[in-house]
């Protein structure tokens, strides 16, 4: 069964970043931002988005590529700061 | 929402006003032709309580909310004709008072707030690189790990102060393979520092009186405790003097729009050809009319951006915009006020002429206007 979690974040960055891309194309693994999905504003608009869907803050040092580099981290920190997100 | 000023406010902003025009314009022609920094004018300006305007009143400042900041230096880009002085003190508060009081630690604020709200010390922000200007996220500038401290190696370039500098926030890459969010890390470093040298004044076009120059660090040691905010936290710091630069520097601008306004209509209204006062001419009209459209705008803009700087989760876009209008607003109206005054406007005796070439670089420094363009496109979703 699909993560709902993930699949959430995952709608956010195809609606916001890549409109028209095959869905497909971004998985799990898929880097963010060291692959140039994210820059520094989209990185903002996706804190942004998480921190008001889930009720989480993230920390400055938090916003960087170790943890928002791809949708298995992201999805980990949320976990971590909101056991129940989904 | 209230549009009016309260009496305080409308008291700070006359009490700027007051001194500005009494104690900051005296031989500012002969300071701009000498690209003078007077640290007397420093610390006058410390005295009144404009280096430490949005620090709490317990490090040394005043404690002021960023709209009370706002109405400050806009009566201080009102009443003080000296481009550079205004531009140095806003480069000063919000780009160094306020990332240092925002992010720094309790011993960092203790050992450096006070000393730069009260004139003592005068701070700088290096970011900018000879190589990474919009770009500055490419800076070379690198921090490695050296026992219990850091080694810095580089150099930044066109540092707003950093000729006169005596406390600097400097970015530094720390972990090249993260990049700026998490690779870059914000030090404060003092003058006097082995291996760290400011490099010789630059000559600039406008705002002569600002010192801008390029900082040197060979071999620089500096120690754990010098890291302002966290390890890798560079971008959170690099973004809150951003915002506050973006959103309040123009500020300082609206006051000067304003008071370019005041001179084309004196002038205007005094200057006679053809029989009657240029003023009467709809071509002189219609851009002094156009000059108080812009103004009016511009203020609205600056109060709320800075009603919400410290409300809202991202005032990105809000200063990117802000930024960019206001920014524009100054140069158009500086070169109007220019033409309106005909040949005596190409005169530095008039004064208009300065003005211009202090108002060029606002479309350039805290990111270009086609910077501020690409940030809000990509809020747009484009």
């Amino acid at each position: 069964m699909p993560d709902q979690l993930m699949q959430k974040i995952k709608n956010f960055i195809m609606e916001e970043f890549l409109p028209g891309e095959d869905a497909d194309e971004l998985t799990e693994t898929t880097p963010l931002i060291s692959g140039g999905i994210l820059d520094s504003i989209a990185t903002l608009k996706l804190v942004m988005f998480v921190e008001e869907q889930y009720g989480v803050n993230f920390e400055p040092h938090e916003v960087d590529k170790e943890n928002l580099d791809n949708l298995v981290s992201i999805v980990r920190l949320i976990r971590a700061k909101n056991p129940s997100a989904a | 929402m209230d549009f009016n000023l309260s009496s305080e406010q409308k008291l700070l902003r006359d009490s700027i006003v007051k001194f500005a025009r009494g104690e900051l314009n005296d031989q500012v022609v002969e300071r701009d032709r000498g690209q003078v920094f007077s640290r007397e004018l420093w610390r006058q300006c410390a005295a009144v309580g404009l280096l430490g305007l949005p620090a709490p009143e317990e490090y040394g400042g005043v404690g002021a909310d960023p709209l009370n900041c706002a109405i400050a230096l806009e009566a201080l880009g009102y009443g003080c004709r000296d481009g550079g002085l205004v531009f140095s003190i806003c480069a000063h508060v919000l780009a160094c008072v306020v990332p240092v009081w925002q992010h720094g630690s309790e011993a960092q604020k203790a050992r450096y707030l006070g000393g730069l709200c009260d004139g003592t010390l005068v701070g700088a922000h290096a970011i900018t690189e000879a190589d990474s200007g919009s770009d500055s996220f490419a800076m070379r500038l690198r921090a490695e790990r050296v026992g219990a401290g850091w080694r810095l190696n580089g150099s930044k370039t066109f540092i707003s102060n950093g000729p006169v500098a005596d406390v600097a926030v400097v970015f530094a890459v720390t972990d090249p393979a993260k990049g700026f969010h998490g690779g870059v890390t914000a030090f404060l470093i003092e003058r006097g520092v082995a291996g760290f040298s400011a490099g010789q004044k630059l000559a600039k076009m406008g705002l002569r009186t600002s010192p801008v120059g390029e900082l040197v660090f060979e071999d620089v040691w500096l120690a754990d405790d010098t890291v302002l905010g966290t390890v890798g936290g560079g971008a959170s710091v690099f973004g809150t003097a951003m915002d506050w630069e973006r959103s309040l520097l123009v500020a300082a601008h609206v006051g000067t729009i304003e008071r370019l306004l005041e001179t084309s209509i004196a002038y205007a209204r005094s200057r006679s050809q053809f029989g009657q006062m240029i003023g009467k001419f709809q071509a002189v009209a219609h851009k002094i009319a156009d000059m108080k459209v812009q103004l009016e705008a511009a203020r609205l803009l600056v109060y709320r951006t800075a009603s919400r700087l410290t409300v809202s989760r991202s005032i990105s876009l809000d200063a990117a915009v802000t930024k960019l209008f206001v920014s524009e607003t100054l140069v158009k109206t500086a070169l109007d006020t220019v033409q309106v005054h005909g040949g005596y406007g190409f005169m530095e005796e008039y004064e208009v002429e300065r003005a211009l070439r202090d108002a060029i670089g606002s479309t350039l420094y805290s990111g270009t206007s086609e910077m501020q363009r690409n940030i809000i496109a990509r809020w747009l979703g484009l």
